[in-house]
């Protein structure tokens, strides 16, 4: 079993390593910041740190799989999986002193999801990579299992490591409370061109288009989960704004109209639209 | 003899006062002619009094006066303001402040003032000055460079430049132990004096973020719609270049879509409704029970870093909900040299 288990090591560790390394390109990418261990840098290497580190993870998780069978067997596979240990060791190390000095720093190992401070944890997490990779030197090229027994054991290793690994991660919480959770839609970030759109399609759109003068909203603006869009209109030869109140929890959510005669007038709310609710409701 | 006889501010009636208090007599501009046309227009929509608010021009708070000192007597101020010259009676109970506490007589013409008054029951028009504000600023940012116990301080707003600090040695000891970490990259919010081009600061407004700029921590997730009121802490900015007596809040979540764009640093720690500038918000002093609604006038990138309390009356929720003008800050009963007041806010969006 002991033999299973130090075989399973090295795609184990090729997986993660690679996850971290797109999780810390992502946030790089997005936040132009560095996190975790890089935290104790000064504030101008952060960034350049944290690319290093993505980097090297990348190149290492690489090195892992392309020396795992037998063109890599011997020195190479024995060099990568050295160095995957020290990365590991050198984590852990980071990661005790982190939690130390910057006890509000999250490790930033898997990026965005690594935000919550660095516990222990996370440090028993780099420091059993760490010793995982380290056992992975040595052992013969990897090859498909022989037998369905053979087989069985090699999944039921890698079921358990990733289990002890899953209760090391405070990661995991975080995506499944991620996957579990939608903003309520006051709290979302909605783009204009999506309003738009959802007002193009609909009925109050099409029924008040007609007494719009120009395309182009001439007033943009969101409370909530409103976001009111103002064009300029004409109706009975008077100049008014049209004002269209777009919902933005759903597609297809109701777009109330209003509309405002471009003095100072104020025009009571529309009732519900008619046959042509503008020369209805409008006192113009 | 003083001017008019007076009356203790320990009587001083707690209650919903503060909408009522505030008026509207002051110019209109362009942007909020534009943002009273917005609350007209959803009012088409929606059945909503907030346009009364606006109603073609922006407020002022009738109990607030800014300006520039221009006479001080023994038993009285004149202060030059936007609507000329007005007088407050002065008194042994009347607060000065002037990077700390002071007596009225330590108060030089042309000094910048805010001062909170009361129309006496007995003669309406004559005021007294319940508390006088001089030369008092607040720098709150991100520290871009350092000098000994100079710094330049980037406020987040538009596009102005650095802004000038200077921790007086008298000082440093008492902002040091709250501001640990006065080193670039770290946030900065401290109270004091204006004097020329830079604010010599005389006291912490805060205790310092552990992080730094853009690394406020996330705020919890909110399963269903945003519960209100929303508790936490209003502090307050200095005018920049809105006008001296404009009553509202730069808010920290500010839609994006809307021009602002938000920092590193999201929403800030306190989930609220995104809003656009113009929008209308009820804000509540909890520690002096005065409530007022006011406009959205900026976005407040700043408001958004700082992840603190205010300990005013209580221990409030964690997160800046407000961003207070001076004028807005003060009407609603809080003094500028606490930094803060623990506070509710409700926003009109559905």
């Amino acid at each position: 079993m002991l033999a299973v288990m130090r075989e399973v090591q090295v795609p184990l560790l090729a997986v993660l390593l690679f996850c971290g390394s797109a999780a810390k390109a992502r946030q790089a990418i997005g936040t132009h910041q560095g996190s975790g261990p890089t935290a104790m840098f000064p504030l101008r290497l952060r960034r350049p740190a944290a690319v290093a580190l993505c980097a090297t993870e990348f190149v290492l998780g690489a090195a892992l799989l392309l020396t795992a069978g037998h063109a890599g067997a011997g020195n190479p596979a024995a060099a990568a999986r050295a160095a995957t240990g020290l990365l590991f060791g050198t984590a852990a190390a980071a990661l005790y002193e982190l939690r130390a000095r910057r006890p509000d720093a999250g490790c930033g190992c898997f990026g965005e999801l690594s935000r919550t401070p660095v516990s222990w944890r996370v440090t028993a997490r780099a420091t059993l990579l760490c010793v995982a990779a380290l056992s992975s030197i040595g052992i013969p090229p990897l090859r498909m299992p022989d037998s369905a027994t053979q087989a069985w054991l090699t999944l039921a290793a890698v079921a358990a490591e990733v289990a002890v690994l899953a209760a090391l991660s405070p990661e995991i919480s975080q995506v499944m409370l991620r996957l579990s959770h939608a903003d309520p839609c006051e709290l979302r970030e909605v783009a204009v061109w999506r309003t738009l759109s959802a007002l193009h399609a609909s009925a109050s759109w099409r029924r008040y288009q007609r007494f719009l003068v120009t395309a182009e909203p001439i007033d943009v603006w969101r409370e909530g989960c409103w976001r009111f869009v103002v064009f300029p209109g004409v109706v009975a030869s008077r100049r008014v704004d049209v004002v269209f109140a777009v919902h933005l929890a759903r597609r297809g959510a109701p777009v109330r109209v209003g509309m405002l005669d471009t003095g100072a007038g104020f025009v009571p709310p529309l009732e519900a639209p008619l046959e042509d609710p503008l020369q209805m409701s409008n006192r113009v | 003899m003083a001017w008019w006889w007076l009356q203790s501010h320990s009587g001083q009636v707690r209650n919903n006062r503060g909408i009522s208090a505030i008026s509207r007599t002051l110019p209109e501009s362009g942007a909020s002619a534009r943002f009273a046309r917005r609350a007209l227009l959803r009012a088409a929509v929606f059945e909503t009094r907030d346009q009364e608010l606006w109603a073609h021009r922006p407020a002022i708070a009738a109990s607030v006066t800014t300006g520039v000192l221009a006479e001080v007597r023994e038993d009285a101020i004149a202060v030059d303001g936007e609507h000329g010259t007005e007088f407050f009676g002065v008194s042994s109970a009347t607060v000065t402040w002037l990077g700390a506490r002071a007596s009225p007589s330590a108060l030089r013409p042309g000094d910048q003032v805010i001062v909170r008054h009361r129309t006496m029951d007995a003669a309406p028009a004559r005021k007294h000055a319940e508390r006088i504000w001089a030369r008092v600023g607040r720098i709150t940012g991100t520290i871009v460079a350092a000098d000994g116990l100079e710094f330049l301080v980037d406020t987040h707003r538009d596009d102005r430049a650095p802004q000038r600090v200077v921790i007086p040695p008298a000082s440093s000891r008492q902002i040091q132990v709250r501001f640990p970490r006065l080193a670039p990259g770290y946030l900065l919010d401290v109270i004091g004096t204006r004097h020329g081009d830079h604010l010599l600061a005389v006291a912490p407004a805060t205790a310092q973020p552990p992080y730094h700029a853009g690394h406020s921590p996330r705020p919890p997730l909110v399963g269903g719609p945003v519960p209100m009121p929303i508790s936490g802490s209003a502090v307050w900015h200095e005018p920049d270049d809105e006008p001296p007596g404009l009553l509202g809040l730069a808010y920290p979540a500010i839609d994006p879509e809307g021009g602002a764009q938000p920092g590193d640093g999201g929403t800030g720690c306190v989930r609220l409704p995104y809003l656009s500038l113009g929008a209308t918000v009820t804000i509540r002093n909890e520690c002096a029970d005065l409530a007022a609604m006011l406009p959205v006038t900026s976005d407040g990138a700043m408001a958004r870093e700082f992840c603190d309390r205010c300990v005013e009356c209580g221990t409030s929720p964690k997160g800046r909900v407000a961003d207070l003008t001076m004028t807005a800050f003060v009407g609603l009963g809080g003094n500028l040299e606490d930094g803060c007041f623990n506070a509710t806010l409700t926003t009109m969006a559905g």
